[in-house]
């Protein structure tokens, strides 16, 4: 248990709608060890953002977040980060967690220059003794998230970048108090490869130097084969497969796992178009008790359509949700 | 000028300056570029973060004035034109923004968002044909009809740059410039709006500039790919030359830097794993 810094217990988000609500995250579990990054992969609109947003308790007013959110102290003990007071939990963002959201602007106050906006976070938690302090170490953090000429950009405002200088700028925002743990909603998609090599070292490097801990949210499979220990593969607000990095690309064992895999384009192949996975996520609003996927499977059983499959564990720490994902594990075990 | 050209950059320089300086320094993000998108074409335009992307395409779109140089449109140079004059331009190109979250109007529907060019250019002006219109765009980006109801931020980030996505192409543009805009969806859904800007520019001859930082995404869909480096451009091939045969250093640090799954395939760690 002492390796453990997040563990999230059955986690369900609904959207409260007239006199009906929503599900869009629909019970999810997910452990975080210290010092090790998880990477979150699903289909665009699953509810991957509406998870990291609900544990900094910063999803939309008309949502309804219940399960538990345990954070562990170093010696092995918890709170529930959902029982928490409002100012409690505000204490914790930035020096315990640090957040980069998907969309830079929005996170950005555009009448503010950067530097002065990085410097906040560390004159509020009292982490830097002067104002001068604080400018060395935002310009510091600038430079490592390779922003060139960090004096001269430290005066701009956010309009004045390109997308991806401000995508890091709020990635320095979340790292500059050293959290525990950072959670990442697309941190690299405006960066282009060799500055993405630089961002993911850096996350990596705090890892490893100073035990940080990671939740990713990417949908580019490279980066989550670079980056993470881990990886959570979710499709319409559940978690189908997880396993270890490896694991998932060379034993991926749900069909949208593998359908996923199978979308990538790759250099050099030169199709005429590329393979997708047949038919379109379903309407959220739309029930179902069987497998929300069977529609667009490829080894869909009678039983997919009104039964969901349970996880079950394939080795050590690989779950998969799915029945024939099952039956072959039982053919292979005979 | 060949008859296959659809726009053209001749010589075209941007520069802003730079806060706060005392001698008010200036930074020039697009330096002297040329280039042509040809009738048809996509090409793609890739490059380190803030090397003057997105500079270069709303230069070309006419969204910011360049210091000097020309943009020629179809044979006509657009550089020197403005209100009037520009509007029937305007109506050619269409660009979808980098950043969907602060290019959607927060409080319009996304019903309306949609409609809104075909509003402004008065395309399908029968109530029933907008509404199948709308259905039929929503259902060529994979939204769901229930998006129609929703504000922008009800929506996710790949769902809310989807509908950037279909509002550039609800009035038939002949150029199309997406900057970064698969850069936020997973990959099958991913790869179902690259087959459809690939099956438009089939069916309609589209042309496309698309900036992109994902090399495998640009290999895919690009005829020919411009490198970019501090404002100019430094190499331009077709994607198999240029992937198989890089000139310029830089393209070659650059395809050096791309995260690739091999690691798993040989079985072995890579290098950010200890
Ligand atoms: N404020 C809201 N009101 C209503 N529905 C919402 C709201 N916010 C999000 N949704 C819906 O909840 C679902 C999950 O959204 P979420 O942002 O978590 O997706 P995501 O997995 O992050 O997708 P992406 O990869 O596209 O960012 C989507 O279908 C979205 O339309
Ligand atoms: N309005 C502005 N005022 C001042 N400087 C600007 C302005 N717009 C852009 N710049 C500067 O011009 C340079 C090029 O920016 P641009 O947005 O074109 O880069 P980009 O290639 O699109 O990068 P990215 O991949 O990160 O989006 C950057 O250094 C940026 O800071
Ligand atoms: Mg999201
Ligand atoms: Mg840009």
């Amino acid at each position: 248990m002492k390796d453990r810094l997040l563990e999230i217990r059955d986690l369900t988000v609904s959207l409260k709608k007239k006199n009906s609500s929503i599900p869009i995250v629909k019970g999810i579990d997910m452990i975080i060890k210290r010092g090790e990054i998880a990477g979150l992969v699903g289909e665009s609109g699953c509810g991957k953002s509406m998870t990291a947003r609900s544990l900094m308790r910063i999803q939309p007013p008309s949502a309804i977040v219940d399960g538990s959110i345990l954070w562990y102290e170093a010696d092995g003990t918890s709170t529930d980060l959902t029982k928490l007071k409002e100012k409690e939990l505000r204490k914790m963002c930035g020096p315990q967690i640090g957040m980069v959201f998907q969309e830079p602007m929005t996170s950005l106050n555009p009448m503010i220059r950067i530097g002065d906006q990085v410097a906040e976070a560390l004159l509020i938690h009292k982490m830097a003794g002067s104002r001068r302090e604080a400018r060395d170490k935002v310009i510091r953090i600038l430079k490592e998230v390779g922003i060139r000429d960090p004096e001269l950009r430290y005066r701009s405002y956010p309009h004045e970048l390109s997308g991806g200088m401000r995508q890091r700028v709020v990635i320095a925002m979340a790292m500059i108090c050293e959290p525990k743990l950072l959670i990442a909603d697309e941190p690299t998609t405006a960066l282009d490869v060799t500055t993405e090599a630089q961002i993911l070292k850096l996350i990596r490097q705090m890892c490893t130097t100073r035990n940080m801990s990671a939740l990713v949210i990417t949908h580019n499979m490279g980066v989550v084969s670079q980056l993470c220990d881990r990886v959570y593969v979710m499709y319409t607000g559940r978690i189908l497969e997880r396993a270890p990095v490896g694991e998932i690309f060379s034993k991926p064992l749900h069909p949208y796992t593998k359908g996923l895999l199978s979308s990538i384009p790759r250099i050099g192949s030169n199709p005429e178009y590329l393979t997708t996975i047949p038919g379109s996520i379903p309407e959220t609003d739309q029930k179902t008790s069987g497998c929300e996927f069977c529609l667009r499977c490829s080894e869909d059983e009678r039983r997919c359509f009104f039964e969901m499959p349970e996880e079950t564990g394939y080795a050590e720490e690989h779950y998969v949700r799915c029945f024939a994902a099952q039956h072959r594990m039982e053919a292979e075990n005979e | 000028m060949s008859e296959n050209v659809l726009v053209s950059v001749h010589n075209v320089t941007k520069s802003f300056s730079l806060a706060g300086t005392f001698k008010k320094k200036r930074h020039t993000a697009v330096n002297n570029v040329s280039l042509d998108i040809l009738k048809g074409e996509t090409l793609a335009l890739v490059g380190e973060s803030g090397c003057g992307k997105s500079t270069l395409a709303r230069l070309i779109m006419r969204l910011t004035e360049p210091d000097s140089g020309e943009i020629i449109f179809d044979g006509t140079d657009i550089t020197s034109l403005s209100g009037r004059a520009l509007r029937p331009f305007r109506k050619r190109m269409q660009m979808v923004f980098q950043d969907p979250a602060s290019s959607l109007d927060p409080r319009m529907k996304i019903r309306d968002i949609i409609a809104e060019p075909m509003e402004i250019w008065k395309i399908c002006p029968d109530r029933r044909e907008r509404a199948e219109r709308i259905m039929e765009l929503l259902e060529m980006v994979e939204l769901k009809e229930s998006a129609l109801d929703k504000y922008p931020d009800q929506l996710s980030g790949g769902q809310r740059q989807r509908v950037g996505i279909a509002r550039a192409i609800s009035i038939d543009p002949e150029l199309i410039i997406c900057d970064e805009s698969v850069s936020a969806l997973d990959v099958s859904v991913q790869a179902q709006i690259l087959n459809l800007l690939k099956r438009l520019k089939k069916k309609l001859g589209l042309s496309c500039l698309f900036i992109s930082h994902d090399l495998s995404v640009v290999d895919f869909i690009a005829d020919r790919v411009c490198v970019m480096l501090n404002g100019e451009i430094c190499e331009t091939a077709e994607p198999d030359i240029l992937f198989t045969k890089p000139q310029h250093e830089y393209t070659r640090y650059l395809i050096s830097s791309i995260p690739e799954i091999k690691a798993f395939i040989n079985g072995g760690k890579n290098e950010y794993h200890q």
